[in-house]
């Protein structure tokens, strides 16, 4: 056979990470073209644009609404307070928290279970790739996905919010999109575990979400105790994005559990895809 | 008297959101005529796409399709 | 000749059931190598755990070449019995991605990609979503994204089952080139495809070997002549040949070396005698049936066929 492709790296640990690292940027290249192909990149972040958009032009014309409602009594004097700009900016953050998230990981939730079902998986796992870059190439590509569609959102809703209500310092903005974007990545990171653990998608976003919310729960019913879980990010941004000083000890000790929490994730996943291979 | 003024201030305001919601409807209107075989009539999602704001689309997206893997 | 690929004593369990047990078998550079056994035997466990899908519960495989890092992926290229892809890409590209994912850069990949879908055959449809390929062009783009880094072992599960007659008979005709060029070892249940393809044959039952060799070696060595007696179908004929089987089986009981026959078989008013000598076989046979006045209506010679062996081998 004519033109020896690949041999010649094998021995050098070096070469071998170099490379393995490229065939990780391949997959990583793959799942963004997958994303474009089935306008997933195109028709996320236009929710999260929208809804960003929607928080503020409702807030500003609540009063003209309600006015327009036609049910009320003649003479009836609406005053519904202007909130401040910074207020509808937390309150877009809770639209991502509900809606936005719901989108993403219904989006995400076949991300390796669906390549298992159709066999796909067969026919790349025995590639020379490792399963950690092939779940590592699914994280980012789903990371990619949830901080575009975040951004792309809030800053659409933090023009918006300027324009109508009140404009708001961008820091202030940026810090709390910096801390929910960090609670969106843990929730794409336990959708992509539960994924590759469970046979059905369905199965797996029903799970991550459950998990979300019980995380988000758990730390709003125990804000003193579990204020250093992952479950209590959303809560600080919404505090951060609404000018409040949230306690900054905790913040960075719940930032930092989380980090460490997605990293544990990861490795799970990858372990686990490699156990079900050898089991199947 | 003052429903003018509002309506006419509502519009620069309005247009990006209805823009929006037309991309996204038409890239789902397309993908569905588009797709081999989709999970239940497509006429039916047709329909669901146009008429049920934003999440007829989203749903379209998400459960609409088969073997797109 | 030297040994490519090594199985030791290769065992997969799952749970109590043994699989694959305890298999040991070579794999000669350039040979193409058939797996053959009936469905059930573990043909396609075993090349799940040679193409690094499965892992053994025991066992060695030693692949020569192979890196110190135990990383033999890189020196095969496995065709699953029935390929899926990621439908949204073209033909073309899933092979240049296979390619990638190999360690080809990306300019190595596309022109290995070229060569290969014109190679197998789809070179018109390379610029297609593979969502509307038909089953037989999906064979050929697995074949093509199992080369794309030229390896050293082509592994295939089956590679012409799922096929129609006339996809089946333009994949085998593409193997038959691509033996030329590389190892190939795949599993079948059809001997006739095993013969028409291979230099060497694996016959495994119930997770062992049964049975292996080069095919010519086999053939050769099984190969034993044989007596086809018919008869009219008259009572006395009948009566005859039932008396004379009898006396055959008694004689092999009592172990009589001196038999000139190893088996018999009849079938209505019909016979099959393997023997160990043809002529003087043929010699008693005709004397005895002259004596007794029997009406044969067709006596032939020849040999026992590969299929009589390979039902012999898995049925026994």
């Amino acid at each position: 056979m004519k033109g020896a492709a690949n041999t010649s790296n094998k021995l050098d640990p070096t070469s071998f990470m170099t490379s393995s690292f490229i065939r990780y940027l391949v997959m990583v290249q793959k799942e963004l073209l997958e994303q474009a192909r089935s306008y997933k990149l195109l028709w996320v972040p236009l929710v999260f644009v929208l809804l960003g958009i929607m928080q503020p032009v409702s807030t500003y014309y609540m009063p003209v609404i309600l006015e327009h409602a036609g049910s009320l009594p003649e003479g009836t004097v609406i005053d519904i307070p202007m909130p401040l700009g910074a207020e509808v900016l937390a309150q877009t953050l809770q639209q991502f928290g509900t809606l936005g998230m719901l989108v993403l990981v219904l989006a995400c939730m076949g991300t390796v279970s669906g390549e298992r079902l159709s066999g796909v998986s067969a026919i790349i796992l025995v590639k020379p790739i490792s399963a950690s870059a092939y779940i590592s190439s699914k994280w980012t590509s789903m990371l990619l996905l949830a901080w575009g569609s975040l951004a792309a959102g809030y800053l659409a809703s933090w023009y918006y919010t300027g324009l109508l209500i009140g404009e708001t310092p961008i820091v202030q903005a940026y810090e709390s999109m910096l801390v929910y974007g960090l609670w969106l990545s843990a929730v794409m990171t336990i959708t992509l575990l539960f994924s590759t653990w469970l046979r059905s998608s369905a199965a797996a976003a029903f799970a991550a979400l459950g998990g979300a919310l019980m995380l988000t729960l758990l730390a709003s019913l125990f804000p003193k105790q579990l204020g250093w879980t992952p479950g209590a990010l959303s809560g600080f941004a919404y505090q951060l994005a609404a000018a409040g000083t949230p306690d900054s000890s905790t913040l960075s000790a719940a930032v930092v559990v989380t980090i460490v929490c997605m990293l544990g994730s990861i490795s799970l996943a990858a372990l686990q895809l490699r156990k079900s291979l050898a089991a199947e | 008297m003052n429903e003018s003024i509002v309506i006419a201030d509502l519009l620069p305001i309005l247009a990006p959101i209805i823009v929006i919601q037309l991309i996204i409807m038409t890239i789902a209107l397309v993908l569905c005529a588009k797709a081999e075989s989709t999970r239940g009539p497509k006429w039916v999602w047709v329909l669901i796409i146009i008429f049920i704001n934003i999440f007829g689309p989203i749903a379209f997206f998400i459960a609409g399709r088969r073997n797109e893997g | 000749m030297t040994a490519l690929l090594e199985v030791k004593d290769l065992t997969k369990a799952f749970g109590t059931v043994k699989a694959v047990d305890g298999i040991h078998f070579t794999i000669a550079e350039g040979h193409c190598v058939a797996l053959l056994g009936p469905n059930g035997a573990g043909k396609t466990t075993t090349i799940r755990m040679i193409a690094g899908l499965l892992k053994q519960t025991s066992g060695q495989m030693v692949f020569k070449g192979a890196g110190n890092r135990g990383e033999h992926r890189e020196l095969i290229g496995y065709l699953p019995q029935t390929p899926s892809f990621h439908n949204w890409m073209t033909g073309f590209e899933f092979v240049v991605y296979a390619g990638q994912l190999c360690g080809l850069t990306s300019a190595e990949a596309k022109k290995s990609a070229k060569e290969l879908v014109e190679r197998v055959g789809i070179a018109g449809a390379a610029k297609r979503r593979i969502g509307s390929y038909s089953g037989g062009m999906k064979q050929r783009l697995g074949l093509a994204q199992a080369l794309v880094h030229r390896p050293k072992l082509l592994v295939m599960d089956e590679p012409v089952s799922a096929l129609d007659p006339i996809g089946r008979r333009e994949v085998l005709d593409l193997l038959r080139e691509l033996k030329r060029e590389t190892t190939v070892l795949f599993s079948t249940h059809v001997l006739h495809d095993a013969e028409a393809l291979c230099d060497d044959v694996i016959i495994i039952r119930e997770g062992k070997v049964a049975l292996q060799g080069a095919i010519e070696t086999i053939r050769d060595e099984r190969r034993k002549p044989i007596i086809n007696l018919q008869l009219e179908n008259d009572e006395s004929s009948r009566q005859w040949l039932a008396l004379f089987i009898q006396t055959i089986r008694d004689e092999k009981r009592l172990a009589n070396q001196l038999s000139l026959f190893e088996t018999a078989e009849q079938h209505e008013g019909a016979a099959s005698f393997a023997v160990k000598d043809v002529d003087a076989a043929r010699q008693l046979l005709i004397g005895e049936m002259a004596r007794n006045q029997i009406k044969i209506s067709k006596l032939e010679v020849g040999h026992s066929s590969l299929e009589d062996l390979f039902m012999k081998v898995v049925g026994e």
